[in-house]
């Protein structure tokens, strides 16, 4: 059976002036229903290049990317916005400022209206009604970024594309805003690509991951597997960060 | 005991009419580094501007800084201050640097005014440490052609080569990758081990806080809720809002 | 907090006398005390007094009633010149500033090619052509005003066509078109608008300019800059005729200028 979400072989250089970047080089994934693929590296690593070339928002040099084994390469976000959503970083930011928040997730439906449907995905984000009828500058970071979940819900996407979704937020409302992910992936209504800077987030969330480094995926695996037996020099690094900035005991 | 380098007692900080800091008691000893932990809105970059100064703010109580108060100075003395005695590395680099004037320019300038030598080896090392490859290139590049985590590291490097006695760094650690910020953490380490620097670090993140700290403070909506030595806020937290805090952490799941 | 309590206060205010002015102008048919264009031979360049407030100028005519008709030409004219700069130069600069690439450079060249020369000397040269005449005026005006609305709008539509929720729009499936209309037009409109307010002013300088020169409103059309270029002749007889319409252009002008400041004041604290 074909995957849900597959890449091919994608290539993309960014070219400025005289200076040229390999941005994606041979990377290559696969996401299946259900399932959360965790994309690790740090800035410039390609990571989010990845998943705006997904999204159509950049147009790859080589390679295809498939949905449920249709070839969707080229397609702009326009068109892949009916099976994909994309999470942005700066939560706020990706509502308009002039609209009140009911009004921003009806736009993702499509034409449709259906105040009922955003009553519930509201509550299952773990919101209040009453956030519905304010505006974005008036909801924190974190009940924006929950809004955000709820529009791409709302839209009847298939794939969730979160681009470093909790980084801009406290580390406590950051632990919500995972605690909702992994509630909604127990009820298998969450298939994602997460892309983070951070290994021990996406250990938390994750099934697979895929450890990208100078455009290159250098290793990819089984979440746990990745983490007990790394294979490359980059991600043992990655997990020694890590290991030191969690707090592993703590005297309950 | 060793002396207190800085010590605030009762410190009472509001924008206009809003209290952003309610009565905070806190020192922090020569040659340690005390963190401030908070969630955004807890105060705590409130409490550093109100040690560095600023205008906007009104504040009541003490910061003493070897035991002169801070806070009935002048402004012209408490620049002076804050050139020589006091660095501050600030979460949002930009405001750090002149946006169209090459670095180098800007550190011999910074440099000289504050009669330090400009040593290329040194800086040399030091931008490694800090992950920045190629020290030339960036010395003859403008803050506006780098991107904001290049900026960050760069101002951390300033910091680090004006040599202060108390070195306040305000959520310098957010905008970075993991294995970044651990890097800077080090190097902050490495400034205290090895010339004795004192360091306040404000960050949200405990974790960053449990690497480095000697002491911690916690803040929530304006008030010290905890403050004691590391081990002790880490290991045997009194408050709740600290278990949630240390429980918030993400962590590396291994099993 | 206070700042802005402040600044709404003050904008008030401003407000306030504006709308004063404007409704001199529009209700100058009620307010008149005379006919503003009827001579009277036996009113000649008469000081002013409890018939004639302002007085009369050199063919009889009462200098208030033609003030507040006056008003109402330079007012209309401006008004309705600024509005047409501000859609036409709008629409330029957003579709510039989103589509970019040559349609953004030709725009943005044609733009430079404008700003190029002073204004008033283009708008002379070009209300001389037309031979005066109101309409000559405005177009005269109209054809480099436009550019800093488009200039403004194009800056502004270039930074927010990367905010994150104009991406969202896309990927909600909208059009280039329902994007620019409903999620960027709304948000760049107060900064244009202001821009709009404060070229209220410079506006009106321009075409009681033209006029002065006899370049635009033809007399016996009251029109401040016309009427400030008749009683200039006999100025050192009777300068109150000139007092009256000069008097008008400074307070509205101050006005205007005072009430697009404050605006711009009030969106920065």
């Amino acid at each position: 059976m074909a995957h849900l979400l597959e890449g091919k072989n994608l290539y993309k250089t960014y070219r400025e002036k005289a200076k040229v970047t390999q941005a994606l080089s041979d990377v290559s994934f696969y996401l299946d229903r259900g399932e959360i693929l965790g994309i690790v590296g740090e800035s410039g690593s390609g990571k989010s290049t990845l998943l705006k070339a997904i999204a159509g928002m950049l147009k790859l040099d080589q390679g295809s990317v498939l949905y449920n084994g249709k070839d969707f390469t080229g397609m702009t976000p326009r068109q892949t916005g009916a099976f994909l959503q994309m999470i942005f970083q700066d939560a706020n930011s990706s509502f308009d400022p002039r609209r009140v928040m009911k009004k921003s997730i009806m736009e993702s439906g499509r034409g449709k209206k259906d105040e009922g449907r955003i009553l519930e995905l509201v509550s299952l984000v773990g919101l209040e009604e009453d956030l519905l009828s304010r505006k974005p500058s008036s909801l924190s970071g974190g009940q924006c970024q929950r809004m955000a979940i709820a529009r791409a819900f709302y839209s009847d996407a298939d794939i969730l594309l979160c681009d470093e979704m909790t980084s801009a937020l406290d580390v406590t409302t950051q632990a919500q805003v995972v605690e909702l992910l992994q509630d909604l992936k127990k009820d298998g209504r969450l298939s994602a690509v997460f892309v983070s800077h951070d290994i021990a987030l996406v250990s938390m969330l994750c099934d697979r991951i895929m450890v990208m480094k100078d455009g290159t995926c250098v290793e990819e695996g089984d979440t746990l597997t990745v983490i007990k037996h790394p294979c490359v020099d980059y991600t043992k690094e990655l997990l020694e960060s890590a290991r030191r900035q969690s707090i592993q005991e703590i005297s309950e | 005991m060793a002396e207190r380098l800085l010590d605030i007692k009762d410190l009472w900080v509001a924008y206009e009419e809003i209290e952003a800091v309610k009565g905070a008691c806190l020192y922090v000893e020569k040659g340690e580094v005390l963190c401030i932990v908070g969630e955004s809105g807890s105060g705590k970059s409130t409490l550093i501007r109100a040690i560095t100064g600023s205008s906007m703010i009104t504040v009541k109580g003490s910061i003493l800084l070897e035991g002169e108060d801070l806070v009935p100075m002048k402004k012209r003395e408490r620049q002076k201050l804050l050139g020589t005695k006091i660095g501050l590395i600030q979460q949002n680099p930009a405001g750090a640097f002149n946006p169209i004037r090459t670095f180098d320019k800007q550190f011999r300038e910074t440099l000289k005014s504050h009669d330090i030598l400009f040593d290329n080896e040194k800086l040399d090392q030091l931008f490694v440490t800090l992950g920045l490859k190629d020290t030339q290139g960036i010395l003859k590049s403008r803050p506006y052609e780098m991107s904001g985590g290049m900026n960050q590291r760069i101002a951390i490097a300033a910091a680090m080569l004006m040599d202060p006695e108390l070195l306040l760094c305000d959520e310098i650690t957010s905008a970075l990758d993991v294995t970044t910020a651990i890097a800077v953490t080090d190097e902050l380490l490495r400034l205290k081990n090895e010339k004795g620097t004192t360091i306040i670090l404000v960050t949200h993140n405990l974790g960053i806080a449990a690497n480095i700290a000697d002491k911690i403070a916690i803040m929530s909506k304006g008030e010290v809720i905890e403050f004691g030595s590391a081990d002790q806020v880490l290991y045997d937290p009194q408050r709740e809002y600290t278990r949630n805090l240390l429980r918030d952490v993400p962590k590396l799941i291994e099993k | 907090m206070k700042k802005k309590k402040r600044a709404k206060i003050k904008i008030v205010i401003i407000a306030a006398l504006v709308l004063l002015l404007l409704f001199c102008a529009v209700f100058a048919g009620v307010l008149a005390p005379h006919d503003p264009s009827t001579p009277n031979a036996a009113a000649i360049r008469m000081a002013p007094c409890a018939e004639y407030p302002l007085g009369t100028d050199n063919l009889g005519r009462c200098v208030l009633s033609r003030v507040l008709f006056g008003g109402r030409t330079t007012i209309a004219a401006t008004f309705l010149l600024v509005l047409i700069s501000f859609v036409v130069g709008t629409l330029i600069g957003i579709f510039s500033g989103y589509y970019g690439g040559l349609l953004d450079k030709f725009l943005m060249r044609l733009a430079d090619v404008f700003l190029a020369f002073p204004q008033m000397v283009v708008a002379i040269a070009v209300a001389g052509i037309l031979n005066g005449g109101l309409m000559g005026a405005m177009v005269a005006l109209g054809i480099t005003m436009w550019v800093s609305f488009a200039r403004l709008a194009r800056s502004h539509t270039a930074s927010l066509k990367n905010e994150a929720y104009i991406q969202a729009a896309a990927f909600a499936g909208k059009s280039d078109l329902n994007i620019l209309l409903v999620h960027i037009f709304p948000n760049l409109l107060t900064p244009v608008l202001t821009q709009a307010l404060t070229q209220i002013g410079t506006t009106m300088i321009g075409l009681s300019g033209l006029s002065f020169l006899g370049l635009g409103v033809v007399p016996p059309t009251p029109e401040w800059g016309a009427m400030i270029a008749e009683a200039r002749a006999y100025i050192q007889i009777a300068p109150w005729a000139i007092m009256g319409p000069a008097a008008a252009v400074i307070v509205t002008i101050v006005l205007f200028n005072y009430l697009g400041d404050a605006v711009m004041d009030y969106r920065e604290v």
